[in-house]
């Protein structure tokens, strides 16, 4: 069996005190269309205690419906503030809220970038009516957050690269590594150094981590769960059981979002 | 604990996987890669190919090795190239075959019971499981529903299905687990957080099996989620090894 000291620790304790992880792809509360059993923040911080993982960042499920509700998750994060970061959803379909979202996000402690929901607010990465915040993350070299799929109109790999090329200071963090691409997703995240492979779901395809860090590297990978949705340890156990080394491990689990949230820790 | 894991292929597929076992040895180092110690198994030509030629191929690859436990492929028996039932019991006894699995959407039939309806006497019968993915399709009938449509047939019959999908099922399997009581899951994809606990609260957790989906999914994700899942040792080992143990242990051939 594979037993690196990191892997023996998390398969007898659950987590580990020299990984303490942290989820860059989280939300909170219920949605649409999944049941969930824990869903509230209080919950989620349960999660976070049984499976070692310190922080995430966050956009509320209800955010991405309404950015309103980002005001919501401003509240939860400065009732945690040692727990959760968060992003700012905008929301293309509402142009006329976009330059006020930008003000209320510049005003907001705890919140690292902005969100980016393609495939499901319906408007491409590269539309427009993303401009406004792709220019204001670009000047405050911010972190932004994007739901990325294979193929997808809206968020595929290639329109990822389109953006990652022209606005150089944000940081791209690629939402389920571009789920199906890899191949282009794994060049892009190798090319450009400011985009980061995100795993959510994506770590659960056998062999898609190792070729990850074979081909990008374990410093341009880092760790999510779509928290309420995925249990934080089949994330884990898949990087553990990934033909990597324990250094790799880290950097994944806990190393590049540590750098990467420096400024707001 | 010991995992037995209950959806496992290995040999050469029509899609390459990024990572896969080519033969049985090449499974079972993969096996004891993530610690896991038998495995209800197909090859991939089971799928990919004719049943009756991948079912073939399965017994000659696994031969010999004693933690890989075969499966057949099934098909109507209308077109007569599985034999008689009577012949496929006998390739079952002699190589203690225990399970069938389906593929519908690849080897184009229906699930009904003008199909399939003296296979299903017979797993009813000698309770024999059947395994399936939710993601397979036939008769433009798919997911969920054709599970339903399955049971609605044979209502006593195990099925077994696997690889349920990470994005909120529970709403569809809930009301089927409550209705037909040899319906079982497979965990290879029950990501959900809490779900595993919640369910056995709920249900028990003799309807759960550990299964990985190799090597199309990450065994390290059911592993790792299951050893820390929020139930009790006894259930964490029913789900692990003992529930399909159990299962496979009440066949009659």
């Amino acid at each position: 069996m594979n037993l690196s000291p990191l892997v023996k620790e998390f398969i007898e304790k659950g987590r580990s005190k020299s990984c303490p992880v942290i989820d860059m792809h989280a939300h909170l509360g219920p949605y649409q269309g999944i049941y969930f059993p824990n869903p509230s923040p209080e919950d989620m911080i349960r999660t976070m205690n049984r499976c070692g993982v310190r922080m995430t960042v966050s956009s509320s499920h209800a955010s991405l419906i309404d950015t309103n509700e980002n005001y919501e998750m401003a509240k939860v994060v400065k009732k945690y503030p040692s727990r959760f970061r968060a992003y700012w959803v905008v929301n293309p379909n509402y142009p006329e809220r976009m330059q006020r979202d930008i003000a209320s996000f510049s005003g907001m402690e705890g919140f690292v970038g902005f969100k980016f929901l393609s495939d499901y607010h319906k408007y491409p990465i590269t539309s427009p009516r993303y401009e406004p915040a792709l220019k204001y993350a670009d000047e405050h070299r911010l972190l932004l957050l994007m739901h990325t799929w294979g193929e997808s109109r809206y968020d595929s790999p290639a329109l990822v690269e389109k953006l990652a090329a022209k606005y150089r200071n944000v940081v791209f963090l690629m939402g389920h590594s571009g789920y199906g691409e890899w191949e282009k997703s794994i060049q892009i995240g190798r090319d450009y150094p400011n985009v980061y492979l995100e795993l959510t779901a994506a770590y659960a395809v056998n062999g898609v981590i190792d070729w990850m860090v074979e081909e990008a590297t374990s410093e341009k990978i880092v760790f999510g769960t779509d928290l309420p949705w995925f249990d934080p340890h089949c994330g884990i156990g898949c990087i553990l059981f990934s033909r990597i080394t324990d250094e790799d491990r880290h950097n994944i689990l806990h190393r590049n979002a540590e750098r990467l949230l420096d400024p707001y820790l | 604990m010991k995992f037995f894991d209950c959806n496992a292929s290995f040999g050469t597929s029509m899609i390459r996987p990024i990572r896969f076992a080519k033969t049985a040895q090449e499974l079972l180092k993969e096996m004891d890669f993530y610690g896991i110690s038998e495995a209800l198994v197909y090859h991939a030509r089971q799928r990919d190919d004719s049943p009756a030629v991948g079912n073939e191929i399965l017994l000659k690859e696994i031969n010999g090795f004693n933690r890989l436990h075969g499966t057949f492929a099934i098909l109507p028996l209308q077109t007569g190239e599985l034999g008689s039932l009577e012949e496929i019991l006998q390739r079952m006894r002699a190589a203690n075959v225990r399970a069938f699995w389906a593929y519908p959407a690849e080897h184009k039939y229906l699930m009904t019971r003008t199909a399939l309806g003296s296979l299903y006497d017979l797993m009813v019968e000698r309770q024999i499981p059947l395994f399936i993915s939710v993601n397979e399709s036939c008769g433009g009938i798919s997911g969920w529903y054709l599970i339903e449509e399955i049971l609605s047939e044979a209502e006593d019959l195990t099925l077994a299905v696997t690889e349920h999908g990470s994005w909120g099922h529970d709403r569809f399997f809930r009301p089927l687990v409550e209705r037909y009581e040899n319906l079982y899951l497979d965990i290879s994809r029950y990501e959900l957080d809490g779900g595993i606990s919640d369910f056995c609260r709920k249900y028990g957790a003799d309807r759960l099996l550990f299964g990985t989906g190799f090597p199309k999914w990450n065994p390290g994700g059911p592993i790792l989620t299951l050893t820390h899942a929020d139930i009790t040792t006894k259930e964490r080992g029913m789900i692990a090894s003992g529930n399909l143990e159990s299962i496979l242990r009440r066949v009659r051939l």
